[in-house]
């Protein structure tokens, strides 16, 4: 399977990946997070398990488990970790380690190296009993609400190693080394494979889009941090001038309790414009996503919060200019008037957005380079690369 | 000297290798002027290297106008061109190492106008330093001849370690290279004429490669 990547990578890519993985041969390997499906830390644990395999390490994915007061009580962790948010449940923390507790003597954490993803199951570490552990932190910890963070931080100091998206995300007081990673996507999988405009036209069709005006299109759940309000605020300004159409595609998530909430407030925004089209996919509704990034004239990630924004990747991979918002990873894949625009507000957002839809050969330039960038930088193949070097790091493996 | 292309010298080989150098984030942060240079002075010599030298890949993401992390800052955030590209172009050929080229930034830094020193940028400068990650690509060079071929074929990451990292940390005085045609053919011209390239100046490891391997054409296949 993995011999299939080089079309995209190169041999010589994936020839150095077999051989840093020789140096790791036959070790065993636990990834830990909080949900199998929904959001971009599953989706890229399902294809990266298996291509760890193929390269001879031991490795296996588990999830922890949680009730609804949990994940309640994690969802208040990653918004105010990331700065959106001071309020945390009563007795969120005595919530979040009576579940770590549970989940420690539940799950088999023998292994000698644990991935463990993201806050909600980081407070396993309580519970090491052997083995490198590395946090791999998914979100935005530049600059967080402090009683989170010094909770968080006590457990993370515990561990060998921690990985950030982005440099920007760094934090000067915690003393364990944090790599910078920056998540990838599949180009092989459903979501990311090219596909025929007609499919990309039948899928656009089903949900209602008239794909003979143009279509601006953000993939996002229904989160404060993706700012779906000031996409369609977006959407109003630019509909005074050129006759678009708006799709904003969610899907639900098992670990984020607040997405029908934010979902309600954006259909309120929205009001009756039948040219607004929100929708709420189920999960793995791969084909759909691609479908919608690929017949877009422009797809935007305005997000106010970001951790990474895998997202912008998806559809610079398909070759379209991407209107980001200046916020944590967007950035590394957006740079400036060469793979899109980077924007603070919706005005800002509109603007480009006219501009990409009236000047359609810069937005095929900026498409092209936005491919590439993201064929050297945000594929699969570097991502594994970048986990097993972390890996002969906190095993000293030379 | 094609006769000399089969010749093995003095029977020494030269092992090649590849290397990743991945990104660990130091613990400093610049927003100015003074953050940089302070930073700059508190850092590894990996660090250096990574935000100067490992801009030599192309997946590095700095645009090719600016051949350095520091420069692509100063130009994008604090705004300055024109210290931007003073950074942008310090020296890195031989024999400098990142000691000097470290020198060289501290003092381009310190030569700031008031103005500019008192600055903020928009968003902040993290240092990042580097663990590399050095791997066999099974390959021994014996002769001048394989010397060429390997060079226009090599994997990108074994040249630049070959020709840039080890040199510029200090591991060795020259690239290693010139070395070996110097010790193992006693060929200095050409050996010289290698160690004017300067890394430092491309972001693009492949126009680099056509450089090294324009000079070892001019010169072998005389």
């Amino acid at each position: 399977m993995i011999e299939k990547y080089a079309e995209f990578v190169g041999e010589e890519s994936l020839d150095s990946l077999f051989r840093i993985a020789q140096k790791l041969h036959g070790i065993s390997v636990l990834h830990v997070n909080s949900t199998k499906e929904g959001g971009g830390v599953a989706e890229i644990l399902n294809k990266m398990v298996p291509l760890m395999r193929e390269l001879g390490l031991n490795v296996e994915w588990k999830v922890i488990r949680g009730d609804g007061e949990f994940f309640r009580v994690t969802k208040s962790f990653h918004n105010s970790l990331q700065g959106q948010s001071t309020w945390l449940p009563q007795g969120a923390f005595e919530t979040y380690d009576k579940w770590q507790t549970i989940n420690a003597s539940e799950l088999n954490t023998d292994y000698d190296v644990v991935f463990v993803h993201d806050p909600q199951p980081a407070g396993l570490i309580n519970f090491k009993r052997r083995g490198r552990w590395i946090w791999r932190c998914h979100i935005d910890i530049s600059s967080p609400y402090p009683p989170t963070w010094e909770f968080l931080k006590r457990r993370i100091e515990k561990y060998d190693a921690a990985i950030i998206s982005v440099p920007i995300f760094g934090r000067e007081d915690l003393s364990v080394p944090q790599f910078v990673v920056p998540p990838s996507i599949d180009p092989l999988s459903i979501k990311n494979r090219k596909i025929h405009s007609v499919t990309a036209e039948r899928v656009l069709r089903k949900f209602g889009l008239d794909t003979d005006r143009p279509i601006i299109t953000q993939i996002s759940r229904f989160d404060y941090a993706k700012d779906p309000v000031g996409v369609i605020r977006t959407y109003k300004m630019l509909k005074r001038h050129v006759d678009v159409q708006l799709a904003y595609v969610g899907s639900p998530a098992s670990d984020d309790p607040e997405g029908e909430e934010v979902y309600r407030k954006t259909v309120a925004e929205a009001g009756d414009d039948s040219d607004i089209h929100l929708l709420m996919l189920p999960p793995n509704s791969d084909l759909e996503i691609n479908a919608f990034q690929s017949g877009s004239d422009v797809v935007m990630q305005k997000s106010v919060r970001e951790g990474f924004g895998l997202t912008v990747s998806e559809a610079l991979w398909k070759g379209k200019a991407v209107i980001g918002g200046n916020t944590g990873g967007i950035p590394l894949q957006v740079v400036n008037n060469v793979t899109g625009y980077l924007v603070n507000t919706p005005e800002e957002a509109a603007h480009y957005a006219l501009y990409l839809l009236r000047w359609r050969q810069v937005a095929e330039r900026l498409g092209a380079n936005g491919r590439e960038h993201v064929r050297q930088n945000f594929l699969l193949p570097r991502h594994i690369r970048d986990y097993l070097m972390v890996m002969t790091y906190v095993l000293g493996v030379r | 000297m094609l006769e000399l292309l089969d010749s093995r010298g003095k029977g020494v080989e030269l092992e090649l290798y590849g290397a990743y150098y991945p990104p660990i984030y130091t613990g400093v942060k610049a927003l100015d002027v003074e953050g940089l240079l302070r930073g700059l002075e508190r850092v590894d010599g990996l660090s250096v290297f990574y935000h100067v030298f490992h801009p030599i890949f192309s997946s590095h993401i700095i645009p090719d106008d600016v051949h350095n992390d520091f420069a692509f800052w100063i130009r994008d955030e604090l705004g300055d061109s024109t210290l931007a590209h003073l950074v942008s172009d310090v020296p890195g050929e031989e024999p400098r190492t990142v000691e000097d080229v470290r020198r060289d930034l501290i003092k381009i830094l310190s030569g700031a106008s008031e103005e500019l020193r008192q600055r903020k940028a928009k968003r902040p400068f993290s240092f990042l330093t580097c663990v590399p990650v050095v791997y066999p690509i099974d390959v021994k060079l014996s002769t001048l001849g394989q010397l060429l071929d390997q060079v226009a074929m090599m994997p990108a990451r074994a040249l630049v370690y070959h020709f840039v990292f080890r040199r510029v940390m200090g591991y060795s005085k020259t690239n290693d290279f010139s070395q070996w045609l110097t010790e193992n053919f006693g060929l200095d011209e050409v050996s010289i004429k290698l160690s004017k390239i300067d890394p430092q100046t491309y972001t693009d490891e492949e126009r680099m490669r056509e450089d090294v391997l324009n000079v070892l054409r001019g010169e072998l296949l005389k």
